[in-house]
């Protein structure tokens, strides 16, 4: 170890206790981001020693990466540079829970999978339904806005979070928002952190609002020959009184993964499954369950099904867990999340069937009807497809960004490090915008000690 | 001879969109709150193209500039402070698409809030931000300052409701951020505009969400003896987590102004009145509906009833939405405030408000969104009596400091603007206005869009400032 880096050590270890820093081998590979490995890993206890190791990284030019149950790491660009892993599982506290007032504050590294179970007690909870919730920390939901098929009803976390604490680059103390459910009290800075991979600010509390769990829910399946009937049918329920929770869009692929028990389904190849999940008094779920039969049946459904409970309840678990399940069938899958217009959704299919045709890609999509697609692509069964021609399909699917007629926007979220080297930019083309993010960029962490290279366009 | 830049805005725009003489810029000296601030000259673009023109005009002759809607801000956010140039929307009022399949709609800053509601009506459609002054205040206002109103208990206040915005930065430029899909990737710029009162770049172009009207809708009106049985019911309503659609409360004082004014059939011998209103499909609304009932009456309501009929309905909210302005009628001014608190504190809130109202010796009017906890206290005065004001501005600034000691905040929905800036530092820290300092710097370098508002000024002094001269009040929310 050369003078330096144990001069670092000693300091690290004087902000936050010896036994929690480490440069052992394990936990610093456990932490690597896009094959980039940390030569330290802190776990700070509280927001004043993430303050002071932010300041030490700027006097020493190291830069932080912060995060907390790791699952999502591999989201974003690879780092440019990355020195100290700032672990904020140590930080996983209840701050403030009013279950009179609906109103939550928590610390970063607190899991979701406690909060729901604190929440539940209360008979509330959170509509973040995301991905990895077993592992997944408050801190990594928002600083990557992980999406939730609960979203449809209750919106992303920009919707629901309150206002937040953090520390910017600059090592300060800051915060914006606040408690209480309306509040126009300053710049709404804790937005810009939502899904910012922490290259603005390390959070170090999130104020929500919750929401009371309703007594009876019911799930509902339709199954459609063709992706425009399904999506027609989604775009009929929207225009209607009916007020689903969830509504989701899958393709017979992805039925495969959701509905493991069920070998044939009626999930043919060509089938095309709406999931609609519906809360609220059980006079209300009775009735969705009517009318939605009725609007399946005019929309040309092949079928239309009521879950029973505990089927409900695995293939809303699977719905969740979607990302996590293609990964797990098809390690080397590309998935890519697109944001987009219910009307894009069937014809921007189409171009993604096209592109995996031809270039030999297996595809499994996901699309949460009011406008978020998942889409993986995968070397077909038996097949192996070199990176280079990865990274082609990666650049093929991100030039629609630049289509602005598309209105549709490609984020590619999961991929192998080496395709990600090789396509470029995971967020698409440079844009029109990228220089008022540059500009906050610097005005959140002027010296770049935050999570550098994470971001769109290198930021 | 006019001045030099006077000239070279009419080259730009045409004699007819300047206006400089000086009884015409008397009008645009206010707008509905106490503030005043004198411009020099108002202009009314056409295009982004327009705005991108001005703005390059105020660059070369250093001047301010300040976006200004229908004028019915109630912070001073469309006041010319320190004077220069002030772009008025009111020529940009196109509704540029409605996009019905998608439920998105493309509009002009200009646009009538309660106009663009109107014009989705026959699709069953409506926008959902609805402040009190929504027939005449513009949706890039509402942009400008996050509006609320009182449906937004349901359905969230402006910021939630666009999905995109065209904006002319400060050194000219147009850039589009957000879009039309219901999350875009990368920072939030949308987030982070929505609220930013004019200071960050001027709006020129906004892509908003269309809900659907709900299938059905009751409106109920429940009437208390005392001020704590109301306040009482709607901590219950929160508690037992019922989410009417708005749940609005007017005390027994305001309610007798409005009654004589509206006749919208408020008993006038009661201590307050709660409006509650719940939608939805017609069994979750029967549902919600009679569970409401159930606490007002646990509550000592002496009455529930229900609107038998649209007409009902709309009387009761006439009342409510023209309440500010029955307040004039019994005073020659009023001082609105627009703390927030979180709800369950409401009961000792309204004490506070009584005991701030006896120490000053001055009249409180109540009527606010209990439901989200934004209160809206009128305090009546006579600006001709300057002791009577000063009062009335220590009085403000005591039911303020009492809302963030409850850990609540500001402002819920009428802006900082230049009314609260100096109060900022109640609740952030300089470190964190510090911060607020360089992301404005990001986008405002010079610091001439929309100067002094938001921020504090200079030293944080915590006081409120007296206003010079109060102005006339507008249609507040």
């Amino acid at each position: 170890m050369s003078r330096s880096a144990q001069a670092s050590l000693t300091r690290l270890e004087e902000i936050a206790g010896g036994e929690h820093v480490s440069m052992n081998d394990a936990e610093l590979r456990a932490r690597e981001v896009c094959g980039v490995v940390p030569s330290v890993v802190v776990r700070p206890a509280d927001a004043d020693q993430i303050a002071e190791i932010v300041r030490f990284a700027i006097a020493e030019k190291l830069a932080v990466i912060p995060m907390g149950g790791g699952t999502k790491l591999g989201i974003g660009s690879a780092p440019s540079r990355y020195d100290i892993a700032l672990d904020l599982s140590r930080m996983n506290q209840v701050l403030a829970y009013d279950p009179h007032d609906l109103t939550l504050g928590v610390e970063p590294g607190a899991r979701i999978a406690d909060l729901l179970q604190t929440l539940a007690a209360q008979k509330q909870f959170l509509p973040l339904a995301v991905p990895f919730l077993d592992r997944a920390t408050i801190g990594g939901i928002v600083a990557t806005n992980s999406s939730s098929p609960l979203r449809h009803a209750y919106g992303s976390v920009r919707d629901f979070c309150l206002g937040m604490e953090f520390v910017p680059g600059d090592g300060t103390r800051a915060k914006s928002g606040g408690r209480v459910v309306k509040n126009v009290t300053g710049y709404d800075l804790h937005k810009l952190l939502i899904g910012s991979l922490g290259t603005l600010g390390v959070i170090t509390r999130v104020n929500f609002r919750t929401f009371p769990l309703l007594p009876a829910q019911g799930t509902f399946v339709a199954t459609f020959q063709t992706a425009e009937e399904a999506s027609e049918f989604c775009v009929t329920i929207a225009h209607s009184f009916l007020t689903p929770q969830i509504a989701e869009i899958a393709d017979s692929g992805a039925a495969r993964l959701l509905y493991p028990q069920v070998e044939t389904n009626s999930a043919t190849p060509q089938s095309w499954s709406v999931i609609l999940s519906v809360v609220g008094h059980s006079a209300v779920v009775d009735r969705h369950g009517h009318e939605l039969d009725r609007l399946a049946d005019e929309a040309n459904a092949q079928e239309f099904s009521a879950l029973g409970e505990s089927e409900s309840v695995s293939l809303l678990t699977r719905v969740r867990e979607f990302p996590r399940l293609v990964l797990e069938s098809a390690p080397s899958a590309m998935v890519f999340r697109v944001n987009l217009i219910p009307s894009a959704i069937p014809p921007m299919l189409t171009e993604f069937r096209e592109l995996a045709n031809r270039a030999g890609f297996d595809l499994i999509t996901l699309t949460r009807a009011s406008g978020i697609l998942y889409a993986a692509f995968s070397p077909a069964a038996g097949s192996e497809i070199a990176p280079g021609a990865c990274a082609q399909l990666a650049k093929d699917v991100l030039q629609f960004n630049a289509k602005p007629e598309a209105h549709a926007q490609s984020m590619l979220e999961w991929c192998p490090a080496e395709v990600k080297r090789l396509a470029g930019d995971v967020w698409g083309p440079p844009r029109a915008d990228l220089p008022l993010m540059q500009k906050l960029k610097n005005a959140f962490d002027p010296q770049h000690v935050l999570s550098p290279g994470r971001f769109a366009g290198g930021i | 001879m006019r001045p030099q830049l006077i000239r070279e805005l009419e080259a730009l725009l045409g004699p007819k969109a300047v206006l400089s003489a000086p009884e015409d810029l008397m009008l645009y000296e206010y707008d509905g709150s106490v503030e005043l601030g004198a411009p020099r000259c108002i202009v009314f673009p056409t295009s982004a193209q327009d705005v991108a023109g001005i703005v390059r005009l105020a660059n070369r002759y250093e001047t301010p500039i300040v976006g200004r809607g229908a004028g019915t801000g109630l912070s001073g956010g469309a006041i010319a402070r320190n004077g220069g140039i002030v772009v008025t929307f009111s020529r940009m009022n196109c509704i540029l698409e409605i996009d019905e399949v998608n439920l998105r709609a493309v509009v002009q800053p200009g646009v009538v809030n309660l106009d663009l509601s109107r014009a989705v009506e026959h699709l069953g459609l409506f926008f959902a931000p609805d402040p009190s002054s929504q027939k005449s205040c513009t949706i890039g206002g509402n942009v400008s300052e996050n509006s609320g109103g009182p449906h937004t208990l349901a359905y969230g206040v402006t910021t939630n409701h666009v999905t995109g915005i065209e904006l002319v930065l400060t050194d000219g430029e147009i850039v589009r951020i957000g879009g039309r899909s219901i999350e875009s990737s990368g920072y939030d710029l949308a987030g982070l505009l929505v609220g930013s009162e004019g200071t960050l770049a001027l709006v020129t172009e906004i892509t908003v969400r269309l809900m659907r009207k709900p299938e059905a809708v009751k409106t109920l009106l429940a009437v208390y003896d005392t001020l704590d049985d109301t306040t009482e019911s709607v901590v219950d309503i929160t508690v037992r987590a019922i989410t009417p659609a708005a749940c609005e409360m007017l005390d027994g004082f305001t309610l007798r102004a409005v009654e004589d004014y509206v006749h919208a059939g408020f008993p006038k011998d009661c201590a307050a009145v709660l409006l509650i209103e719940v939608e939805g499909l017609k069994e979750a609304v029967e549902a919600q509906a009679a569970e409401i009932t159930e606490v007002c009456k646990k509550h000592r309501a002496r009455e529930v009833r229900a609107a038998q009929n649209d007409q009902e309905r709309a009387l009761l909210w006439r009342g409510r939405k023209e309440a500010f302005g029955a307040m004039g009628r019994i005073s020659p001014m009023y001082y609105v405030q627009d703390g927030v608190i979180p709800r369950t504190r409401l009961p000792e809130t309204l004490r506070r408000i009584d005991e701030i109202s006896r120490k000053y010796d001055l009249q409180i009017g109540n009527i606010f969104h209990a439901g989200d906890g934004n209160l809206h206290p009128l305090i009546l005065f006579d600006e001709r009596d300057r002791a009577q004001f000063a009062r009335v501005v220590a009085a403000g600034g005591e039911i303020m400091r009492h809302c963030v000691e409850v850990g609540g905040a500001l402002t819920g929905e009428h802006g900082i603007g230049m009314e609260k800036n100096e109060l900022m530092p109640l609740i952030f820290t300089p470190e964190d206005l510090a911060l607020m300092e360089r992301v404005r710097a990001a986008f405002n370098p010079a610091g001439r869009l929309n100067p002094g508002k938001v921020l504090p000024m200079g030293k944080a002094c915590g006081e409120i400032r007296v206003p010079p001269v109060p102005a006339a009040a507008a249609t507040p929310s």
